[in-house]
């Protein structure tokens, strides 16, 4: 039997939860972990810690204690700037051997995967990767996540109940943060910390945040079919409000209203996002193909008859022109609420 | 330097839509279920034979599983690769994410000298995207993940990778030997060229190896190995579409749809 | 290796070592492929005496500035030229140069024998690999689950095929079986087949492909696997005589299949033929007016003009190339529609060999065609100008694109059906 660097009678009671950062600000995949971890350690009087590390970060510490952390563990290193996978596994790695938390939390982001499956090996622990659900037991103090495969098809349950810390990665909108509080007390805890260039194996030659079209990966598709008459605009409106982006059927990119990196289906892109909104599509195959993966579809289309309908899971009829507007409004003012 | 020598990980996973869960048992139904190389492992794939066709070097397939799975394998390897082992043996089932990276990367050291390790970004069936940067770390390389797209300076023996990045890209440099996780996607595979097919599908093709042949640690690999358990496994509710028509004015199909992306949607 | 210096067609041998200076000032003929050419087109090609009238009947022409050039293609061909040409991909099989070449040049083929090569120098179109793989995981090509192969006859209640108590195998092939639309032809027809008595059965989510698309795309190695295994499964389940909803999947069986000891192992026919034959026999009798427009006419009562009687429907007819120029038959699904009453058959400006194709066929049904080079968007022109209110066709592939065309071009009094549509709205 393999055996984890520290056993569950070594533990802390405590969750921890892998803090990253962009810019400057918290993810939010990190806040949401802060909260679920919050409510997990409330009712089993645990502690909540997270984990930061980077280069002159350290306000983010207090933001994090804001959202929930009892503790903030601080990794704070010139060569911790970008990250890299030696660099952070290895402050990661010796944070969580000091500490021995009971739970590991990380986000399932690019980076939060890689540091997750290094770390996983190094301690020799499991991993639970992109958890649905999570849940102590509270009398074994065992993590219990739930999670889906098969393209969702399937639901485990997953546990491990000699290993330690308990991993998982969590992606990101499955759990909310919690509100914010800013006399929250917390302590900061500086990680010790022996970095050297040379064990830095990875470098960054280019980086550049926030360009190029990937419908591939957006988790809200806004398409638009004949039936839209070129009105992309509103589209792009409805798309930045959800945090989505813009696809087409092969029509409206055929009369020049949009770029054909943008068309749906058969010959253009297929996507897989948390939701599809079909606008003014009838719902030809060539077109179907390329959103079936999509977790939930909404179609609006004037004719009752329309085939897209079958490949929807909320059908609406009506004008476009008309009900995606009352949407943005709708979304506007539920944007409005949630900031006053 | 040498010829690269390339492995690409590959899976044989049952096609998703196929699957059901056996509600007595909460066993997976794998009868009769139709299988396929996992998508993204494809593109991986990919990657390795076109970096092949670029620099010439030669590409060795790894596999884990039963020996049904030999004929997917032939399949890949009459894409253009040179080699393919089957990691098979008992005592590797009910391998998790840490007993399953062990296990390739014995097969890996077994395969000695390897410049370049190619995974599929995730598996259609357990999707933990874990395995990666897990087997890097078993074989204590460098990793560069969620590529689209691979340069070599073979002169300095780096690669060099262009990674997605949630709207953005970066550009990263590791010396060899290195682990690549592919984008899904992110090209698209060759098919199967027909004047290799006969010889990748000669009987023995195959190279498979055991525990006994990898020098395994017992307490690595299959259940031993691995620290999580299922406790329990159920099929999702029905992934038919729900067809359900909104009524309402405008305004009222608005308030409906809101609470369709709260449930829906990441905050 | 020849050579053949700038325009001039002299050939001369050449020294291995002068072979990569010449390369790059010369065209360099390769015996071997030259050799391979005529074999993957059973020198075809060679009947070829160059005099263009493939190129001058070619519907790119009619879409592009520049004609595809057929003729070059078969010259490249002769020659043993192969290299790479995105123009190679624009064929859509529908013979109609083949219908006025006055050697009989089976050009279709020396497309096909050209798309091989490529296939093994790895210059095909993008989706082309992808859709090859949906067949060979998915058993279509459409990259559909096998599993729901069967579910438009989910409430059909159509037994599988059984050789004891059939007269025939339905075979709805792969775009009939999961295309929305095109799955209608199917429940058509089924209902066709139900009111005529036909003792009939299905292959279930069992059925396998016919292999059409890969070998419009030219991988012939792989069709011939497709082949095996489709008449194996035939075999097992005691196909024989079988009939096809699409005329490329009757066309692969028909013209494509081999033969074995003299007899054919199975017997392609497709529905129109099939269905006609019924008519002619009395089995298949139709009552009612066929009133097709829904949206119009809601009640389906016949449209009564000023001198009270009913008005005539009028249909034009779109002979889909695999029926007609490949197989011709122009006849069958006309004398089908003449039995339905109330339908006036209308011709088009072309029709039967001269019929302009819909643009879904080579392949074309899984690459991309741009705006301005649609044939079915001049053909949807040519329906309307025919007064017809109905364009009808009996392919899928044609009804997909025939569809689109129509509602780019806003024909709003124009109805895109399948001749099964129509036929079992006369039952």
């Amino acid at each position: 039997m393999t055996v984890s660097l520290y056993n569950p009678g070594e533990e802390q009671k405590s969750i921890l939860v892998f803090l990253e950062h962009e810019g400057g600000v918290l993810a939010n995949v990190s806040l949401e972990l802060l909260g679920k971890g919050r409510e997990m350690a409330d009712g089993l009087h645990w502690s909540l810690a997270g984990l930061l590390m980077g280069h002159q970060v350290a306000d983010l510490a207090h933001e994090a204690i804001a959202y929930g952390a009892d503790e903030v563990w601080l990794g704070e290193h010139p060569l911790l700037q970008f990250f890299t996978i030696e660099a952070y596994a290895h402050t990661a790695f010796q944070a969580v051997s000091d500490g021995k938390p009971s739970v590991f939390l990380l986000g399932a982001t690019p980076n939060g995967r890689d540091l997750a499956g290094r770390l996983a090996v190094r301690l020799r622990t499991g991993l639970n990767a992109d958890c649905s659900g999570l849940r102590i037991d509270p009398d074994s103090g065992v993590l219990v996540s739930e999670v889906s495969g098969f393209g969702g098809g399937v639901l485990a349950l997953i546990e491990m109940r000699t290993h330690r810390p308990q991993m998982a990665t969590v992606r990101p909108g499955v759990f909310t943060p919690s509100e914010m509080d800013r006399n929250k007390n917390g302590k900061v805890i500086e990680i010790p910390l022996v970095l050297e260039e040379d064990m830095i194996q990875t470098q960054v030659v280019e980086r550049e945040v926030g360009s190029g079209i990937d419908l591939t990966r957006t988790p809200v598709l806004v398409a638009g079919g004949r039936g839209i008459e070129g009105d992309f605009l509103m589209l792009q409106k409805l798309a930045d409000l959800l945090g989505g982006d813009v696809g087409a059927t092969r029509p409206p990119v055929d009369e020049g209203h949009i770029e054909r990196q943008r068309q749906i289906g058969q010959t253009g892109v297929v996507c897989s996002p948390e939701v599809a909104i079909c606008c003014g599509i009838s719902g030809a195959f060539h077109f179907v193909v390329g959103i079936e993966k999509a977790n939930t579809v909404i179609a609006i289309n004037s004719d009752p008859e329309a085939p897209i309908f079958d490949y929807a899971d909320y059908c609406i009829v009506g004008d476009v022109h008309q009900i995606i507007p009352e949407i943005i409004t709708a979304l506007r003012s539920e944007g409005e609420i949630a900031h006053a | 330097m040498p010829d690269l020598h390339m492995v690409v990980c590959v899976k044989v996973v049952p096609k998703s839509e196929e699957i059901r869960v056996d509600p007595e048992t909460m066993h997976l139904i794998r009868e009769g279920v139709r299988s396929e190389i996992n998508p993204p492992d494809m593109n991986a794939l990919e990657m390795a034979l076109d970096l092949k066709d670029r620099h010439g070097g030669r590409v060795s397939l790894l596999s884990m599983g039963p020996p049904p799975f030999e004929t997917y394998l032939q399949a890949a390897l009459a894409m253009g690769a040179d080699h393919v082992y089957l990691l098979s043996d008992r005592a590797f089932a009910g391998a998790d994410t840490l007993a399953t990276t062990y296990t390739l990367a014995q097969g890996i050291r077994k395969l000695g000298d390897v410049d370049i390790v190619f995974c599929g970004e995730e598996s259609a069936d357990g999707a933990t995207g874990q395995v990666p940067s897990g087997l890097a770390e078993w074989l204590n390389v460098g990793q560069l993940t969620l590529l689209t797209n691979i340069e070599m300076d073979l002169k300095r023996g780096v690669a060099r990778g262009h990674r997605e990045l949630k709207g953005g890209y970066e550009i990263l440099e590791v010396p060899l030997p290195v682990v690549v996780s592919v984008t899904t996607a992110c090209n698209e595979p060759r098919f199967m060229d027909y004047r290799i097919k006969p010889w990748a599908f000669e009987a023995g093709r195959v190279t498979v190896w055991t525990a006994g042949d990898l020098d395994a640690d017992e307490n690595h690999i299959g259940f031993n190995g691995s620290p999580t358990v299922v406790s329990s496994l159920a099929e999702a509710p029905s992934r038919e579409r729900k067809k359900q028509f909104l009524e309402g004015s405008p305004a009222e199909i608005a308030q409906l749809l809101l609470n369709v992306f709260r449930e829906d949607l990441p905050q | 290796m020849r050579i053949i210096k700038g325009n001039n067609l002299e050939v001369s041998p050449l020294e291995d070592e002068d072979l990569n200076a010449v390369r790059s000032s010369h065209i360099v003929l390769d015996d071997e492929l030259w050799d391979r050419i005529i074999e993957l087109t059973d020198g075809a090609a060679a009947l070829c005496y160059q005099c263009g009238v493939c190129t001058a009947s070619c519907p790119w022409g009619e879409v592009k500035k520049e004609p595809l050039s057929v003729r070059t293609f078969i010259r490249r061909a002769q020659l043993g030229l192969a290299d790479g040409n995105e123009s190679l991909w624009l064929c859509t099989a529908c013979a109609q140069c083949e219908a006025y070449c006055p050697r009989g040049v089976n050009i279709s083929d020396v497309f096909r024998g050209l798309r091989t090569i490529a296939w093994e120098r790895r210059s095909v179109e993008r989706g082309l690999p992808s859709m090859l793989w949906s067949l060979y995981w998915n058993g279509n090509p459409w990259s559909q689950p096998p599993s729901q192969r069967s579910l438009w006859a989910k409430n059909l209640d159509i037994p599988i095929f059984n050789p004891q108590h059939h007269e025939i195998l339905l075979y709805i092939g792969c775009t009939s079986s999961y295309d929305h639309r095109a799955q209608k032809i199917a429940q058509s027809l089924a209902s066709l087949l139900l009111a005529a008595g036909v003792q009939f059965g299905i292959l279930g989510d069992e059925e396998p492909c016919c292999g059409e698309a890969v070998l419009s795309v030219g991988n012939k190695p792989y069709f011939k696997e497709v082949v095996r295994e489709t008449l194996q499964v035939f075999q097992e389940k005691g196909v024989h005589k079988l009939v096809t909803i699409s005329p490329h999947c009757f066309d692969v069986f028909q013209n494509h299949y081999p033969r074995v000891g003299g007899r054919d192992v199975i017997l392609p026919i497709h529905y129109t033929q099939y269905l006609a034959q019924l008519v002619d026999e009395g089995r298949l009798n139709f009552s009612s007016t066929v009133r097709p427009n829904e949206k119009t006419n809601p009640s389906n009562e016949p449209i009564i003009d000023d001198t009270g009687e009913p008005n005539v429907i009028k249909i034009t007819y779109q002979d889909p190339c695999f029926l007609g120029r490949h197989n011709s038959e122009y006849e069958a699904p006309r004398r089908l529609l003449e039995a339905l009453p109330g339908v006036e058959i209308v011709e088009m400006e072309h029709s039967k060999v001269d019929g302009l194709c819909c643009g879904g066929g080579g392949g074309r049904m899984w690459l991309e065609t741009f705006p301005g080079e649609r044939f079915s968007d001049i053909r949807v022109v040519e329906a309307s100008q025919s007064g017809a209110s109905i364009l009808a066709t009996a392919c899928p592939f044609c009804l997909v694109c025939l569809e689109d065309s129509v509602k780019g071009a806003r024909l709003e009094d124009m109805q895109v059906l399948d001749v099964a549509e129509i036929a079992a709205m006369a039952l």
